[in-house]
C-alpha cells in the first residue's frame, strides 16, 4: 500500500511539475492544482495508521492518525482560496495582455518594460537627486566673493 | 453557469425550481452541522460550503443578475465575510484579555457544558460560526467575481 | 527652491489666500510648553522613573527615567519646542499661503513635528537600548517626513531620502550592537549593561556600532552630507532638528551609553578623532557658505564635534562640559535659525549675497540674533562664554593637541557666525523687506533673553549640566562656569581663539580659497559620491533581478525546483538507504482504494497529455473525487467531506473562469522542431520530478514517525467537549492555525476581486 500511495503521489508531482513547464498559464494552474493535491495526499497517507474514524473513540479502538486529517483539512481550503487567486490572475494577464501563453506574454513584457524605462530614469532620478537640482559643494559657495578673489 | 445565453440553451426547468428551493434547506443542514460538529463530521467550514453551493447552483440555473435579484441578501457577502471573520478571530483571542493562551475555549476543559438539546453551548460554537459565516461570504463573493465579467471586459 | 517659485507666482498672479489662524499649531506649542513644565516640575521633584514589562517574553521593558541627562534633552525638546512651535504658527501660515496650499496642510506638518518632540522625549528618557531604538528611529521617520514637507519640490523629496536612508540604516548597525551586548550579557537594559560590560571584543564591536549610528545621526564626518541638504525643509524644521531634536539625539545616544563606549579605548579615540575632523570640515565649508542656512547647516556639524570630542576625552570635566554645551548650543542655534528664516520670509531671499543692511529695517531681530550670534562665538556676557570655557578647560586638561585644535575651532566659529551676522544686518542696504511678523522675532527675542541670563547667572544651567554630567561619567561632576579675570589657560585660548577668528572674518580671500578647496575635494572624493554610488549600485542589481525574473517565468520554476531536486538528490547520496523503502501490505479496504489510485493516476496523464482547457477541467474534478473516495475509506471522513466540497466549488470556479477566456488560439508552430525539442525536455524534467517525488514520498512514508501528538489530541478530545478528534484539533487544539487560515481565505478573495473587478468587492 505504502508504495501505491507513493506512485499515485508521485504521479501527481511529475504531471505537476511537467505543466508548471508548459506555455498555457491554464496549464500551469492545472499543475499547480495537481501538486497541491500530491501534497494533501502525501499528508493523508502519512497516517498509515488506519482505523476507523476518530469520532468517540473508546479505549480500545485503533482510530485513524487525526492529526494529518486536519493539516490536509487546512491544505485543502488554502489550495481553494489560491487556485482562486491564480484564476483570478490569469484572467487579468488575459484581459490586459490578451494572450495566455507565456512567450507572447514575454515578449509583451518586454515591450511594456522598455516603455516604462523613463518612468523609472525618474525614479532614480527622485531617489539619488536630479541633476540640475543637485547642488554640489563647491557651487554653494557665494559666486559673488569668488569673483572677487579672482 | 454564465452562459445562459450565450448557446441559447436555457436551463432546464427543474433545475430552476429546485434552485430556487435548495437555499433554505441549505442552511438548515448546515445549521445540523455545527450543532453536531464536535459530536460527527463537519464543522462551521462545511456547513459554510454547503450553503455557498445551494447558492451557486442558483447562479447555474439562473445566472448570475438572475440569482442576485432572486437572493438580494447575497449583496451583503462582503459584509457577512467580514463579520465572520471578526467574529471567530474576537473568540479566538478574547482569552488573552483575561491572560489566557489564545484559542483557549470555556467552558475550559472538563467542566460541564450547558446543553440546549443536541447544542452544546461554548465558546467554540463562537468561533464554527464565525467561520462558516467568513466561508458563506467569501465563496459567494467568489461566485460573484467570477460569474458576472460579461460585458466588463471591454470597459 | 521652493520658496522663489512660491514668491514668483504670488508676483505673476492674484494675491495669494489668506489663511486662518493656524490653531492645531498652538495646541502643539501649548502641548510642547505643558511638557516642559512637566519635565521640569518632575526633575526639581527629583526625576523618578518606572519601569513596565513590555514583551517580556523577549527582555523587553518600557523603562524610562528622568534623570538629569534625560532632564536636559527633555527640557530642551518641549523648550525650544515649544517656542519653535510659535514661530512655526507664523511660518508655517506664510509658507503655505506662498505654495498656495490649504490649510489642511498643516494636518501633514504639526502631528509630526509633535510626535518629533514626543519621540525626543522618549529617547531622552529611555533607560533600554531597545527602547532606544525604536524612539531614534522614530525622530528619523519623524524628520523624513518634514524635510519632505515641500514634497513637489524634488530636491526636498531627495533630501528626505537622503536623511532616513543615513540615519536609518545606520541605526539598525545601533540594533545590531544592542543584540550583541544581549548575548554576551543577558539584558537591553541600559543601567544593568553599565554593570555587568566589560572590556572585550564583544563590547569594542557593539560600542562601535552603537556610536556608528550616533555619529550618523549627529552628523559626523563622514555621514554629515545628508544634514546641508535637509534644509530643504521648512524653517521651523530646521530650527528644531539642528538644536532640539534629530542632531541632538546623536550626542544624547553617545551620553547615555558613554560608560559602555568607555570600555573601548579603541571607540573612545575614534570619537575624539571623528569630533576633530567634524570641528574643522563644518567649521571650514561654513566659512563661505552662501545660502543662510547652509551657513548654519555646517555651523551645527562643527559645534556637534565640539560635543562628540568632549565626550571622546571622557574625562569627567569634559562630560560635564558637553551637557552644558548642548544647551548653549540649541538656544544659540534655534535663534539663529528663526532668524534666517524671519530674514527669509521678511525679504524673500535666502543668499548672503543678496542680503544686507537689515540693521536698520528689522532692529530687534538684529539685536537678539546677535547675542544668539555672540553666544555662539562664545563671547562674554552670554551663556555661550562658559560653554567655550569649559570646553578649553577640557582640551587643556587633554593635552596640547586638543589645546591647539579647541582654539582653532573656537575661531573658526567666530568666523564664519560673525560673517554671517555682518553680511545680514551691516553694510549696504539690499534686499525689500515685505513682511514683518511680531510672532516671529519674539521667540528670537525671548531666546536672547535667556543668552544674556544664562550669561549672568550660571548656576540653574551648571547644576542641570553637572546632574547630566554625572549620569554619563557615572560619579558626581563638577561643572562651575564663572568669569575669572586672570591669566588662566582658558582665558588665554578664549582670547587667542577670537585674534585668530577676527583675522579670518578680516581675510575673506583666504576663507573663501580654504573653504572653496575643501568643498571642491569633498564633491570629488567625499562620502557623498559613496552614497551615490551605493545607490546606483542597489538600483542596478534591483533592476537586474527585476530583468531576471520578469523575462521568463518558466526559468524562474526552475529555479525553484532545480535546486530543490538537487538538495533532495544530495540526501539520497548522503542517507542510507538499506531498509528505508517498505512495500506495505495490502487488506480490507486497500483492494477498494487499489483502483481507485489507478484511476487517479492515469487521469492525472491525461489531464498532462490534454490540450483542452474544459477537459483539463474535468480531469482535475475526477482526480478530486476519487482522492475524496480515498480519505473516506482511510478513516479520514472530515477530509472526505471538505474535499468533496472544495473539489464542486474548484470545478464550477475553474469552469467560469474558462468561460471568461478567450477561446484556445491555433497552434501556429505546433509540430515543429522547437516545438518538438521541447516538449521532450518538458516529459524528461516532469518525470525526472516525479521519479524524485516517488523516492522521497515512499521513504518518507515508509517511516513513520514513532511518536506523535497525535495520541494526546485524541486523549484530550473528550475533555475538550469534542467527540470528532479532527474537529477539536481544527477549532480548539490548533485554533490558531484556523484563524490564519480563514483570514487568508478573506485575503484572498480581496485579492480576487482586485484583480477583477478593481477592487469592487460587489
Amino acid at each position: 500500500m505504502i508504495i501505491a500511495f507513493a506512485l499515485a503521489a508521485a504521479v501527481l508531482f511529475g504531471s505537476g511539475a511537467y505543466l508548471l513547464l508548459k506555455r498555457d498559464l491554464v496549464r500551469m494552474v492545472a499543475g499547480i492544482m495537481l501538486i497541491s493535491q500530491a501534497a494533501v495526499l502525501t499528508i493523508i497517507a502519512s497516517s498509515l495508521n488506519r482505523g476507523q474514524a476518530v469520532i468517540h473513540v473508546g479505549p480500545d479502538d485503533d482510530p485513524s492518525d487525526p492529526l494529518p486529517q486536519a493539516l490536509a483539512l487546512t491544505a485543502l481550503v488554502i489550495g481553494l482560496a489560491t487556485v482562486a487567486l491564480l484564476l483570478a490572475m490569469v484572467h487579468r494577464v488575459v484581459v490586459v495582455f490578451r494572450t495566455s501563453e507565456q512567450d507572447a506574454l514575454a515578449a509583451t513584457e518586454a515591450e511594456v518594460e522598455a516603455r516604462l524605462e523613463r518612468k523609472r530614469q525618474a525614479d532614480r532620478e527622485e531617489v539619488e537627486g536630479v541633476e540640475g537640482a543637485k547642488e554640489d559643494d563647491a557651487e554653494a559657495i557665494e559666486h559673488e566673493e569668488l569673483g572677487r578673489v579672482r | 453557469m454564465v452562459r445562459r445565453s450565450g448557446r441559447g440553451a436555457a436551463p432546464d426547468s427543474v433545475v430552476r425550481v429546485v434552485a430556487r428551493m435548495l437555499p433554505a434547506p441549505s442552511v438548515m443542514v448546515a445549521a445540523a452541522l455545527i450543532v453536531k460538529g464536535y459530536a460527527e463530521v463537519g464543522d462551521g467550514f462545511a456547513a459554510g460550503v454547503i450553503v455557498a453551493l445551494a447558492v451557486s447552483l442558483t447562479y447555474v440555473a439562473v445566472g448570475a443578475d438572475g440569482a442576485e435579484a432572486v437572493l438580494p441578501v447575497l449583496r451583503h457577502a462582503p459584509k457577512i465575510a467580514v463579520t465572520g471573520l471578526l467574529l471567530a478571530l474576537a473568540s479566538g483571542f478574547f482569552p488573552l484579555v483575561y491572560g489566557e493562551e489564545p484559542v483557549s475555549h470555556q467552558p475550559a476543559p472538563g467542566e460541564p457544558l450547558t446543553k440546549f438539546g443536541k447544542l452544546e453551548l461554548f465558546t467554540q460554537l463562537l468561533m464554527d460560526i464565525g467561520v462558516f459565516l467568513l466561508v458563506v461570504g467569501v465563496l459567494v463573493m467568489l461566485l460573484h467575481q467570477f460569474g458576472r465579467l460579461r460585458g466588463e471586459e471591454k470597459s | 527652491m521652493a520658496l522663489d517659485r512660491g514668491r514668483a507666482a504670488r508676483d505673476e498672479a492674484a494675491p495669494a489666500p489668506r489663511l486662518t489662524p493656524d490653531w492645531p499649531g498652538w495646541v502643539a506649542c501649548a502641548t510642547a510648553a505643558v511638557g516642559f513644565f512637566a519635565c521640569l516640575v518632575g526633575w526639581l521633584a527629583g526625576g523618578d522613573g518606572f519601569s513596565v514589562p513590555w514583551a517580556p517574553s523577549l527582555d523587553l521593558h518600557l523603562s524610562f527615567r528622568l534623570d538629569g541627562l534625560g532632564a536636559i534633552y527633555g527640557l530642551l525638546a518641549t523648550g525650544i519646542g515649544a517656542l519653535v512651535f510659535a514661530y512655526g504658527t507664523r511660518y508655517m501660515t506664510l509658507h503655505l499661503e506662498h505654495e498656495r496650499r490649504g490649510a489642511v496642510e498643516r494636518w501633514r506638518f504639526w502631528p509630526w513635528m509633535l510626535l518629533f518632540a514626543m519621540a525626543m522625549v522618549g529617547l531622552a528618557t529611555a533607560q533600554d537600548l531597545v527602547l532606544v531604538f525604536v524612539f531614534f528611529d522614530l525622530t528619523a521617520v519623524c524628520s523624513y517626513y518634514l524635510i519632505g514637507f515641500d514634497r513637489s519640490d524634488s530636491k526636498a523629496r531627495t533630501s528626505a531620502v537622503m536623511a532616513l536612508l543615513v540615519t536609518v540604516v545606520s541605526a539598525v548597525a545601533m540594533l545590531i550592537g544592542a543584540v550583541l551586548l544581549y548575548a554576551a550579557y543577558g539584558t537591553f537594559a541600559i543601567p544593568e549593561l553599565i554593570e555587568r560590560v566589560g572590556p572585550s571584543e564583544t563590547t569594542t564591536v557593539a560600542a562601535a556600532l552603537i556610536a556608528v549610528a550616533a555619529l550618523a545621526k549627529s552628523a559626523q564626518v563622514p555621514l554629515h552630507f545628508w544634514l546641508p541638504r535637509a534644509m530643504a525643509a521648512p524653517t521651523p524644521v530646521s530650527a528644531y532638528l539642528h538644536s532640539a531634536a534629530m542632531v541632538a539625539a546623536g550626542v544624547l545616544v553617545i551620553g547615555r551609553v558613554h560608560r559602555l563606549l568607555e570600555r573601548s579605548e579603541l571607540v573612545m579615540t575614534g570619537l575624539l578623532v571623528i569630533g576633530a575632523l567634524s570641528i574643522v570640515v563644518g567649521g571650514v565649508l561654513a566659512l563661505r557658505r552662501d545660502r543662510l542656512k547652509q551657513v548654519l547647516a555646517y555651523s551645527t556639524i562643527s559645534q556637534y564635534g565640539y560635543m562628540v570630542l568632549l565626550y571622546g576625552m571622557g574625562s569627567s570635566t569634559s562630560n560635564g562640559a558637553a551637557a552644558f554645551y548642548v544647551m548653549a548650543h540649541a538656544v544659540a542655534k534655534s535663534a539663529l535659525f528663526m532668524t534666517a528664516g524671519a530674514v527669509t520670509m521678511a525679504t524673500g531671499e535666502d543668499r548672503l549675497s543678496k542680503l544686507g543692511g537689515l540693521g536698520r529695517r528689522m532692529p530687534v531681530l538684529a539685536v537678539a540674533s546677535a547675542v544668539a550670534a555672540a553666544s555662539l562665538a562664545a563671547l562674554p556676557l552670554t551663556i555661550g562664554f562658559f560653554k567655550d570655557e569649559l570646553f578649553f578647560a577640557a582640551a587643556w586638561e587633554e593635552g596640547s593637541v586638543t589645546t591647539v585644535l579647541a582654539v582653532v575651532a573656537a575661531a573658526l566659529t567666530l568666523a564664519y557666525i560673525g560673517r554671517f551676522w555682518v553680511t545680514l544686518f551691516l553694510g549696504a542696504e539690499k534686499g525689500q523687506v515685505t513682511e514683518r511678523s511680531v510672532v516671529m522675532v519674539a521667540p528670537v527675542a525671548f531666546l536672547a533673553a535667556v543668552t544674556v541670563v544664562g550669561g549672568l547667572v550660571t548656576e540653574p544651567f551648571a547644576r542641570l549640566a553637572a546632574s547630566a554630567g554625572e549620569v554619563t561619567a557615572g560619579r558626581p561632576v563638577e561643572v562651575d562656569p564663572g568669569y575669572h579675570l586672570e591669566l588662566s589657560p582658558e582665558n588665554l585660548m578664549a582670547i587667542a581663539a577670537w585674534t585668530l577668528g577676527g583675522l579670518l572674518l578680516a581675510a575673506p580671500r583666504l576663507t573663501t580659497v580654504l573653504s572653496r578647496t575643501l568643498a571642491r575635494a569633498g564633491d570629488l572624493f567625499g562620502p557623498r559620491r559613496g552614497y551615490e554610488a551605493m545607490l546606483h549600485g542597489l538600483d542596478r542589481a534591483s533592476a537586474g533581478v527585476h530583468g531576471l525574473e520578469v523575462r521568463d517565468l518558466r526559468s524562474s520554476i526552475a529555479a525553484v525546483l532545480v535546486p530543490a531536486g538537487l538538495l533532495v538528490g544530495l540526501a539520497f547520496a548522503a542517507t542510507p538507504t538499506d531498509g528505508a523503502f517498505a512495500l506495505g501490505h495490502v487488506s480490507g479496504a486497500d483492494w477498494v482504494i487499489l483502483p481507485l489510485l489507478g484511476l487517479i493516476t492515469v487521469v492525472t496523464l491525461v489531464i498532462a497529455r490534454s490540450r483542452s482547457r474544459l477537459a483539463i477541467a474535468l480531469a482535475l474534478s475526477v482526480v478530486g473525487f476519487a482522492l475524496a473516495a480515498v480519505y473516506a475509506l482511510i478513516g479520514a471522513p472530515d477530509v472526505a467531506l471538505v474535499a468533496v466540497m472544495v473539489e464542486t466549488m474548484l470545478a464550477l470556479v475553474f469552469v467560469a473562469a474558462l468561460a471568461r477566456l478567450p477561446q484556445e488560439e491555433p497552434d501556429e508552430d505546433r509540430g515543429s522542431v522547437v516545438r518538438k525539442k521541447r516538449r521532450r525536455r518538458d516529459v524528461v524534467a516532469g518525470s525526472i520530478a516525479g521519479l524524485a517525488a516517488f523516492v522521497t514520498v515512499w521513504g518518507f512514508l515508509s517511516k513513520p514517525a514513532a511518536e506523535s501528538v497525535s495520541d494526546d489530541h485524541i486523549r484530550l478530545a473528550p475533555e475538550a467537549h469534542g467527540g470528532d478528534v479532527v474537529t477539536a484539533i481544527v477549532a480548539d487544539f490548533r485554533g490558531l492555525d484556523t484563524l490564519v487560515e480563514i483570514t487568508v481565505l478573506l485575503v484572498a478573495v480581496i485579492g480576487v476581486a482586485t484583480l477583477m473587478r478593481r477592487g469592487k468587492t460587489w
